[in-house]
């Protein structure tokens, strides 16, 4: 009967501080109006917790697309769009990039001109890059490009 | 046999009823609330005498192995009763006959996995269109967070969801305080 009360206040314990369970996810969406076509050079902010060089993956991801891109805290020069993300990680075994989002912005105001998300948990895990290539592909791929 | 395998079977019984009761206890995830989204304290600097559609995209289902998501009719829901409730224009219609057209689109929900208190940041982009002339009046990305702690639930999930719908009462209330804030 002790045992059983110990399990349950275990259990408990894990119910009280644990979200929830996960699934994988991938989406993506392009602002109307705007044409990915057209943004040629971009810049790729640091997030502050990278913890994969994201930012240069990124950036290389993006050259794939025939965009100059470049990276660091602040742009040197004038671009046509600001890259940020966010990425979360998750421990099973070892670390893995549960969670990615990558947010095309107008350098003007900040405004979201694209946005694309990957969640992968532990039994579909991706690699940073396969993480980047996915949600930077579903996002040219929503503009049929 | 000894003691401790006879209690074997009984215990592997009672584990597995702690374990269904914990479940139950706890249950699945669930959206956010679309009244618990909606802000009371936005004060209109002046209600605009004029009609208002809302559209709101970005946001989830809540699947049952998920956690808390917005969903875009709950939010867009939130979103029109803030608007009558505060007073921000006249009247909020249906489809594109308003005299405005209001986009929320939600671009970033990040939510924490562990944790006593758990804070969730949301950013959406809010944009406001004349729907006269197409011209759009105010174009802005909203960040804000929410907050709930253990006082407020001491199950994960649920207290997970009382924080989605805080972070979403405040992008909302931002957001109003905005678009009040305009000249039209």
């Amino acid at each position: 009967m002790k045992k059983a009360l110990l399990l349950l206040l275990q259990l408990g314990v894990v119910a009280s501080i644990a979200t929830g369970c996960a699934v994988n996810r991938a989406t993506a969406h392009v602002e109307p109006g705007t044409r990915l076509s057209e943004i040629k050079t971009v810049h790729v902010k640091k997030f502050a917790s990278d913890n994969a060089d994201t930012d240069r993956l990124i950036a290389d991801k993006l050259r794939t697309k025939g965009v100059s891109a470049t990276t660091g805290t602040a742009p040197a020069n004038k671009v046509d769009a600001v890259v940020t993300y966010v990425e979360k990680w998750m421990w099973d075994i070892t670390m893995y990039m549960l969670e990615l989002t990558v947010v095309i912005r107008d350098p003007k105001d900040d405004y979201p001109l694209a946005t694309g998300n990957s969640y992968h948990t532990s039994l579909t895990r991706k690699s940073p890059r396969e993480m980047v290539d996915e949600v930077i592909d579903n996002i040219y791929k929503e503009q049929g490009q | 046999m000894n003691a401790s395998q006879r209690a074997r079977p009984g215990m592997t019984r009672t584990s597995l009823t702690a374990l269904l009761a914990t479940l139950w206890l706890v249950g699945c995830a669930s959206p956010a609330n679309r009244e618990a989204m909606v802000p009371t304290d936005v004060t209109a600097a002046r209600p605009h005498p004029h009609s208002v559609s809302v559209l709101a995209s970005g946001g989830a289902d809540t699947g049952a192995m998920d956690s808390s998501n917005i969903a875009d009719e709950d939010l867009k829901a939130a979103i029109e009763e803030a608007v009558t409730r505060n007073k921000v224009f006249t009247s909020v219609v249906q489809g594109k006959s308003g005299d405005y057209e209001l986009s929320v689109r939600v671009t970033r929900l990040t939510k924490p996995l562990f944790g006593m208190t758990f804070t969730v940041e949301m950013e959406a982009a809010w944009s406001l269109t004349r729907v006269a002339d197409r011209s759009v009046v105010l174009r802005r990305s909203i960040n804000a967070s929410g907050s709930a702690g253990a006082g407020d639930s001491l199950v994960g999930v649920k207290r997970l969801r009382l924080a989605v719908e805080a972070a979403a009462r405040a992008n909302i209330a931002e957001g109003l305080k905005a678009i009040s804030a305009l000249t039209l």
